[in-house]
């Protein structure tokens, strides 16, 4: 299946990875002084900072992450987690559109119910999952569709997303495909909908009362999508989807359904909230308009859906928290992904752009997974430097420099810049 | 609270003394402005087939003071906390947001139109671009 690691193999260098993991120096700053805090807001300019300007709080089976919104719950990821390949699950990102979310789950009650035109409908347990199914397990990158929404000029209404809406895991279970397989699509079937257990208090048919996501049944990505009971070889925590969490490589994350629950055989396409209002964007070919087009009442939307994930890379480190040394070696280092295939190239520029170098690029977990790359740097002169990273996928997609607008504020992938100090040494 | 500026100006001296090398500044302290995190105890995952995490703690934001701020507090947080409020950014014009709360999401339903107008005006008030403060 195209996309798949075999999964001996993907283990084996997962091995490998945790092995240079340990064996690399560990860069321990984050910020270069405790002394200040940051503003509470940023804006109308955009947020200047890698993350949104969230304090840190502490949730159930969770790291202290970033609070953007207490109820309905959103947690961003801080930069330095992105120092590995695969996101430790107790950092991953947490973002629900509702507030009535499980804090238990009765695992001898609950059951996936395949429901709608199919030729048997079924209601499977969590151990069915596990025994009846072959597992398959795929590296895969999850990005809020409204990750870098602080980076938007003029800036737009949503969550004030930093860098860190996004997250790479190692995701293991079923092949939607094979659930299908088993309750068997009755011909007539256009969609496949998925809903989870979240809930909220308004009325069920807007969107403040439940969250459903569906998929054409022709779209490629139902091949390689995968219902996840394991994130990076663990039960998934309660926050990121306990117990069954949808995984559709290369599609934003408000395809991933949480908890779910209900799988759906739809004979029509689906017109609830979720799909025909909410997460669409311009139907031009990056998803960009302007503010005075838009106001203008005629562009037209397409579901998110439509598009793949463009093709993102980030600087980890430096951060410009600490200076580096003239005329010592300096590693840049990052992660970059795309949800149109593997990562090739990434390069890096110190001149803020006008000049680039190829960055060494670390291990392939496959063409849905981060990239890490490396780029070892020896600045000769004290100063201030503006370092830059793009990266190019399989396809040919280049990162671009300049920023995307949409009201939703979607789909931002220009090219990340790191201010750093390179202080004199004699 | 004088008596930490005391001692903090204490160790600085101290810290100024010790200080032979030239360029060297060492021994500043200051009382840690970003406040602590507590660590939770270890909690009862489960028993039997449940699963467990428990109640999700919230944070929520202080909003500004002012006519209609008990509104805010009252009708918004129905479906979500201010903090949704105050972490957008300054916004010039909140009516196209709250429209859509009351009409998309249909917070009509519980909101009265009265109500709305204030609420408005509340957001108006202290979340623009001119009167955002904190």
């Amino acid at each position: 299946m195209k996309g798949k690691v075999d999964r001996r193999h993907l283990l084996k260098l997962l091995g490998a990875g945790g092995f240079l993991l340990a064996s690399r120096p560990v860069l321990a700053q984050t910020s270069a002084q405790a002394e200040a805090a940051l503003p509470s807001f940023t804006g109308p300019k955009a947020n200047p900072y890698w993350n949104g300007v969230h304090p840190y709080a502490v949730y159930p089976q969770k790291l202290p992450l970033l609070r953007m919104t207490d109820r309905p719950v959103q947690l961003e990821t801080p930069r330095h987690y992105f120092r590995t390949v695969f996101t430790p699950n107790e950092a991953f990102y947490v973002r629900y559109h509702l507030d009535e979310i499980p804090n238990e789950i009765d695992l001898s009650q609950w059951r996936l119910k395949l429901e709608g035109n199919f030729e048997r409908p079924v209601e499977l347990s969590l151990e069915d999952l596990i025994k009846k199914f072959k597992p398959v397990s795929i590296a895969a990158v999850n990005q809020c569709s409204g990750n870098s929404r602080s980076r938007f000029q003029p800036r737009v209404p949503g969550g004030q997303w930093g860098n860190g809406a996004m997250g790479n895991a190692l995701w293991t279970g079923v092949r939607l495909k094979d659930l299908l397989d088993y309750a068997g699509v009755k011909p007539g079937t256009v969609q496949i909908q998925f809903e989870g257990l979240d809930r909220g208090k308004g009325p069920e048919n807007l969107g403040s009362g439940r969250f459903i996501k569906s998929l054409d049944l022709d779209d490629p990505v139902i091949e390689e999508t995968v219902l996840a009971y394991l994130m990076n070889g663990e039960p998934l925590p309660m926050l990121n989807g306990f117990p069954l969490r949808l995984v559709v490589p290369g599609k934003f994350a408000t395809y991933w359904l949480k908890h779910l629950t209900w799988i759906r055989a739809l004979t029509e396409e689906d017109k609830n909230f979720w799909m025909a209002s909410a997460y669409r964007v311009p139907d031009t070919p990056n998803g960009s308009t302007t503010p005075e087009e838009w106001a203008s009442g005629k562009v037209k939307t397409v579901p998110i859906g439509h598009f793949k994930m463009p093709v993102r890379s980030f600087i980890i480190d430096p951060d410009g928290s600490y200076p580096l040394v003239a005329g010592l070696p300096a590693k840049i280092r990052g992660i970059a992904f795309s949800g149109h295939g593997r990562v090739v190239k990434v390069e890096v520029s110190t001149d803020d752009g006008q000049t680039w170098k190829p960055a060494m690029l670390g291990a392939d977990y496959g063409p849905y997974s981060f990239r890490t790359y490396e780029f070892t740097w020896r600045p000769e002169r004290p100063g201030t430097y503006v370092l830059a990273v793009r990266a190019t996928d399989e396809k040919g997609n280049v990162q671009p420099d300049t920023g995307v607008w949409n009201p939703g504020g979607y789909l931002w992938n220009k090219i990340e810049r790191q201010e750093v100090v390179v202080l004199a040494a004699k | 609270m004088k008596k930490v500026v005391v001692i903090v100006s204490v160790l600085a001296l101290l810290g100024f003394v010790l200080a032979e090398i030239p360029g060297v500044v060492a021994g500043q302290w200051t009382q840690g402005p970003l406040g602590l995190i507590l660590q939770p105890a270890p909690a009862k995952p489960g028993e039997g087939a449940v699963y467990r995490v428990g109640a999700y703690p919230l944070y929520t934001s202080e909003l500004a003071d002012g006519e209609g701020k008990e509104l805010v507090m009252g009708y918004c947080s129905i479906c979500h906390s201010v903090t949704y409020i105050t972490m957008q950014p300054p916004l010039a014009n909140w009516k196209p947001t709250v429209d859509k709360m009351l009409k998309t999401y249909g917070g009509e339903k519980f909101i009265p139109p009265e109500a709305a107008e204030k609420i408005l005006a509340y957001l108006q008030a202290h979340y623009t671009p001119e009167t955002r403060k904190e």
